[in-house]
């Protein structure tokens, strides 16, 4: 039995994290519909950041707000430069994902005090001490990193964030940002200012993007630059997963089908390593596994066709 | 009153002087409060260049567009949204498709108003609202308001935007005394010494009330809370004599893309909402036979200029025949 809460733990701990940043992507990606490449920028300087005030005997707590406000002004940089320089948003999302590479070099290098700040092409590594605390061990003793511990403060966090989006969401501004990306010139014509409507959307996109990083590096405990590559991809196919199992009936319904798809990307890849997939070749796993994603709600209509097709046929024949 | 007065309005793409392409050379036009005006005209004519520059969606070269004595030229669109309730052509433009009926029409209640980002979306008193606003158009939605907009068919949608933009627009009172000023014709000064004073005259006059209502401990609290509401709605409405802005309504081509008897539905209806509630409209329109039989004064546009204008008597007496020898002869 521990071997299977040792695996749902497993899944938590790396789902969860997740679950934010296919949140964030949800919300530029199908509310916005603002194809953001922030993304790993904004989850690799969340990381980062947190990384360096936790290395550096910081507080925890403050460590990861931090790290979520880093995530934020990407997002704020990558909303300004679509909106105010008229850069096209694929590009302005890309630009701002170069920089955060170097930007969070620099973070890490300035947070380990090696005589060249750019010593960081190692990883910046944290390990949980008395003077180094994660928001994972304050509440239990450094020395026993508990996994359980660590999945319920994360459920926490996810679960404040999902209440969060769904209450902004269905207040007037929430309401209005969502206007600006379903139909932008309507918005416009009802008086929505929708260049600061649309920054606001990416900022609390990557806002929670960055916070997912900053769950992320304090569980994993290591960060480097190359540590966020992919991720895009995870969150991508963490929407598309929970939009055709889950469905998107309502907004509350499509935003826990986001979670949920993320939690059950993690099942998939775990249990296919568990049966002896190459850990090597996880990529070819990923695009495997969101070209099933997005080619589900064919095959759903398919199977329901066919359904009805064999009922009338049985029909026919009674 | 809307004046446009000298609107000047070219494109260029390339930037040569070659391919410019003027417009709107000059274009004066006043619309008097209350007038339903139909607009025609050759694509190319300037017609919706004329609206898009109402609207704020461009803006003129030169030349200056006032509403109610303000100037609006430079507002951008957002903020000028709140004088202006627009139908476009497409069904699928004036609404939110993967939003609710009851959603979109929240968003077309609060239209140019500030979006608080931690009041509620939804109000119950607003939804009773809608379901009576929707009773009185008749479109069989007043049970479907939870139906995603892009479930409707064009006509239904067509109707719910021009419901949207006719919908009763509540100003806050802040905007309505800032509105009183800017709108004002003469001395902007008086006019603002004018409104504040009469504001601050009913203000005082509900408190006292309220403090008296407070004061007084023979009637229970609920009855207390119903008395201050009543009050508050006395001082509402009774301020709400200085909102001078009514909100213009433009149909830019609405029932273009509707077939001819769905077409002639909401055409009906918008003349029955325009008539009972007396909305200053422009509607351009590309069909003769509505642009004489709807409104009061008619307007062709050619080359950016308006080559014919008539109101009253004569445009009764206007037949479809008139106006095909104007085309011809503008050609």
């Amino acid at each position: 039995m521990p071997d299977i809460v040792n695996i749902i733990v497993n899944i938590l701990t790396s789902g969860l994290p997740c679950c934010l940043l296919a949140l964030g992507i949800f919300l530029t990606y199908r509310i916005l519909d603002f194809a953001d490449l922030t993304a790993e920028g904004s989850f690799l300087i969340g990381a980062s950041i947190t990384a360096a005030i936790i290395y550096n005997g910081g507080n925890p707590f403050l460590a990861t707000i931090l790290g979520c406000l880093g995530g934020a002004i990407c997002g704020f940089i990558t909303g300004c430069l679509n909106r105010y320089l008229k850069i096209p948003k694929l590009l302005s999302g890309i630009i701002t994902m170069t920089a955060t590479a170097s930007l969070a070099m620099l973070i890490m290098g300035l947070a380990t005090k090696e005589d060249s700040v750019f010593a960081s092409q190692i990883p910046l590594t944290i390990s949980p001490t008395s003077t180094q605390q994660t928001i994972y061990t304050v509440f239990w003793n450094w020395d026993l990193t508990n996994p359980i511990i660590t999945s319920i403060v994360m459920l926490v966090v996810v679960a404040i964030v999902v209440v969060g989006i769904y209450f902004f969401f269905g207040t007037e501004y929430g309401m209005a940002i969502r206007t600006t990306g379903l139909n932008e010139n309507m918005a416009r014509s009802q008086g929505i200012n929708t260049t600061v409507a649309s920054i606001v959307g990416v900022t609390i996109s990557n806002a929670l993007i960055g916070l997912g990083g900053a769950l992320y590096v304090q569980q994993t405990w290591t960060v480097s630059t190359i540590s966020a590559t992919g991720y895009l991809v995870i969150g991508l196919a963490s929407i598309l997963i929970g939009e055709a199992i889950f469905g998107k009936r309502s907004f509350k319904n499509w935003i826990i089908s986001v979670c949920l798809g993320s939690i059950t990307y993690f099942v998939i890849i775990t249990l296919a390593v568990k049966f002896g997939f190459p850990t090597e070749l996880k990529s070819l796993l990923y695009a495997i596994l969101i070209t099933i994603a997005l080619c589900l709600p064919m095959i759903k209509k398919g199977i329901i066709e066919l359904w009805f097709k064999c009922k009338s046929r049985r029909n026919k024949n009674a | 009153m809307l004046k446009l007065t000298n609107v000047v309005k070219s494109f260029n793409s390339t930037g040569k002087p070659e391919d410019k392409i003027t417009v709107l050379n000059g274009l004066n036009l006043t619309i008097n409060d209350g007038e339903f005006v139909t607009i025609i005209g050759q694509n190319g004519s300037g017609k919706s260049t004329t609206m898009n520059l109402i609207t704020g969606v461009m803006f003129p070269d030169s030349g200056s567009i006032e509403l109610n004595g303000g100037d609006i030229t430079k507002e951008k669109e957002h903020a000028r949204a709140r004088y202006f309730g627009r139908v476009f052509q497409d069904p699928m433009m004036g609404t939110v498709a993967e939003m609710s009926v009851l959603e979109n029409m929240e968003i077309a209640i609060r239209r140019g108003k500030f979006h608080s980002p931690i009041k509620w979306g939804f109000r119950k008193e607003h939804k009773e609202l809608f379901i009576e606003a929707l009773k009185e158009f008749d479109l069989g939605l007043e049970n479907r308001l939870s139906a995603k907009a892009g479930t409707l068919s064009g006509g239904q949608r067509q109707a719910l935007t021009l419901l949207m933009a006719t919908m009763p627009q509540l100003p806050s009172h802040k905007s309505i005394r800032k509105d009183y000023v800017k709108f004002s014709y003469g001395d902007k000064q008086k006019a603002m010494e004018e409104v504040e004073g009469a504001y601050k005259l009913l203000k005082d006059e509900f408190i006292a009330k309220k403090s008296e209502i407070k004061a007084d401990n023979s009637i229970s609290k609920k009855e207390k809370k119903e008395l201050i509401r009543k009050a508050f709605n006395e001082f509402d409405t009774e301020f709400r004599k200085y909102d001078v802005t009514k909100p213009l309504l433009l149909l830019d081509e609405h029932t273009a893309a509707l077939d001819p008897k769905t077409a002639k539905r909401v055409l009906t209806l918008t003349n029955k909402i325009v008539r009972e509630k007396g909305f200053t409209t422009l509607m351009v329109t590309h069909n003769m036979k509505d642009a004489i039989a709807y409104g009061d004064r008619l307007i062709m546009f050619a080359g950016g200029e308006i080559v014919l204008d008539v109101k009253g008597e004569e445009k009764k007496n206007l037949k479809i025949e008139d106006l095909l020898n104007q085309f011809e002869k503008v050609n």
